[in-house]
């Protein structure tokens, strides 16, 4: 059975059950559960992929410096672009927002730039759509600020307005209520070898107050959590002590979870480091909010002065890799292409969204982080940079996460410029 | 009192700093605030129009409430995550130069039909 028809039977099966003891459906989530039209104009608008817009990005690009025999072009206009799911068996790929909107960005021709760019699911009100990912059998996993839906077989059923929808975790349900916050809202996820699904969460503070502490603990705010992508059901906390992480990944080879996590503001312009961390075993501690990088004390410090004299448990994580500070690293991918050279092969690519109130502006680029032998982080490298601009400051973009296609490219998404970018290497 | 003394001595020093170009106080305080919005640029854009959900345009708001409200967030008598860290550092003089920037922009409105 393909994933196309194992989505669609699971789909069909779902709606029969959920139709037993079906209310009388007032919102189009409850049609769409059942497969029933919800009304909406079958004529989806499409965003634009030429003019006066593209051009100009097209000639911000010359300016990113790439190492020897890559080039980067312009692969779609996507307005407030996120996280990216490439589709698992279509060349297309679902992209979130930290707004109202998940696109579905399709190549139709093969010419490895996108001609169609257009609102998945308009049936469906999202609210921060950030977090898109796939199940192994090809079930889109959008996660939003406080709600998680899963979509069977959505990279066939995307050209149509309405579309089959599971309810994960009902909209509240996520998070409480009294905790939702606009700060930190933004999910990401992946779906793991083990079929679990995992998320981040961020903690909506700078730096949580002390009367916090231990509620964000055991509820995962300000970790990840797991649970099963279908019912939400074996929901547990995975990881906790982090601040904002905003970018995770699996290594294929050995199963680990890697995640990136944001710098605290408000400490100084060179403090503290950005973090890439990996998890080894469930409810592991990465050491926030008492610490933050490998060793720089956030507790007690003006930015928590309330948290002074605590601290993480003993057998606190510290990180792999610590970045260089405020330049805000957010989405990560493992580099599993055949395309790039073999350096790159088993390898981390990390997208730093830049500095948003340090003194002088850093980052928007792409660090490249090496593994060791033995499955840790050997170091960090810039692989691409050139977006903001020295002399004045100012941003031309600002990359907010990285994927691989299925020919081996690196897609980098843009929030700031709205595109979708893809980096290519030809010897 | 404080406040019109300042401006004074800026125009005093206006006229006696740039004579050859003879750039007025408010367009200075405005070329200051120009720079000093890098820091504010990734959520409120360096054009005041908001690059992100969760941020408010700036651009043509009115200099008294953009003053008002970033002295609210330095005192902390206004709280947010962002801006209370980002108007803590503020000095009097960069809120004027930010303020003078901010509501200089010049914004079409276009009514919804």
């Amino acid at each position: 059975m393909t994933a196309k028809w194992k989505g669609i039977a699971l789909a069909v099966a779902l709606a029969f059950a959920a139709g037993a003891h079906a209310q009388a459906p007032q919102q189009n989530i409850e049609k769409l559960k059942q497969m029933k039209v919800s009304g909406t104009d079958l004529n989806i608008p499409v965003v634009p992929q030429t003019g006066k817009n593209a051009d100009a990005i097209r000639e911000n690009l010359k300016k990113v410096k790439l190492p020897p025999g890559f080039k980067i072009e312009l692969y779609a206009i996507v307005p407030d672009a996120r996280h990216m799911a490439v589709a698992p068996s279509t060349n297309m790929l679902f992209v979130g927002t930290r707004k109202t909107t998940v696109w579905a960005v399709t190549d139709r021709n093969g010419d490895m730039v996108a001609d169609e760019v257009k609102p998945f699911a308009p049936s469906l009100k999202f609210q921060v759509p950030n977090g898109v990912c796939w199940t192994k059998d090809g079930f889109l996993i959008v996660v939003e600020h406080n709600r998680v839906l899963n979509f069977p077989a959505a990279e066939f059923f995307y050209e149509g307005p309405d579309v089959a929808v599971i309810e994960v975790v009902p909209q509240g349900k996520l998070i409480p209520e009294e905790e939702e916050s606009y700060n930190h809202g933004a999910r990401t996820c992946r779906v793991g070898p083990d079929g679990m699904l995992y998320i981040t969460l961020g903690q909506p503070y700078n730096v949580q107050p002390a009367g916090k502490v231990a509620l964000f603990e055991k509820l995962g705010i300000g970790g990840m959590i797991r649970m099963n992508p279908f019912d939400g059901s074996k929901r547990e906390v995975y990881a906790v002590g982090i601040r904002n992480s905003v970018g995770m990944d699996i290594n294929p080879k050995d199963k680990t979870v890697w995640f990136t996590d944001n710098q605290t503001d408000g400490m100084g312009d060179d403090t503290p480091p950005g973090e890439l961390n990996r998890i080894t075993k469930v409810g592991e501690h990465f050491g926030y909010p008492f610490i933050h990088g490998r060793n720089v004390k956030v507790a007690g410090t003006a930015a928590a002065p309330d948290l002074k004299d605590m601290k993480p448990p003993a057998n606190w994580t510290p990180p792999q890799i610590e970045f260089p500070a405020h330049q805000a690293q957010l989405g990560m991918t493992f580099y599993n292409g055949k395309m790039f050279p073999a350096k790159y092969q088993g390898g981390i690519f990390v997208a730093a969204h830049g500095s948003w109130n340090r003194t002088t502006p850093t980052g928007a680029l792409i660090n490249f982080v090496s593994l060791k032998a033995d499955g840790t982080a050997d170091k960090s490298e810039v692989f691409a940079e050139g977006w903001l601009d020295s002399d004045t400051g100012t941003y031309r973009g600002r990359p907010v996460d990285v994927a691989v296609m299925k020919d081996g490219s690196l897609l980098v998404s843009d929030d700031f410029a709205g595109a979708i970018y893809r980096i290519s290497y030809q010897p | 009192m404080r406040q019109r003394s300042r401006i004074a001595a800026a125009l005093v020093a206006a006229a006696f700093l740039s004579p050859p170009c003879q750039m007025s106080a408010a367009a200075q305080d405005m070329a200051a605030g120009k720079r000093k919005a890098l820091a504010c640029q990734t959520c409120h854009g360096l054009d005041g129009v908001a690059k992100l959900p969760d941020a408010p345009n700036l651009a043509g708001q009115p200099e008294p409430y953009l003053v008002r409200e970033l002295n609210a967030y330095r005192s902390g008598a206004r709280r947010n995550e962002v801006m209370s860290v980002a108007a803590k550092s503020l000095s009097d003089a960069d809120i004027r130069d930010l303020a003078a920037y901010y509501s200089a922009i010049r914004i079409e409105v276009k009514s919804v039909p």
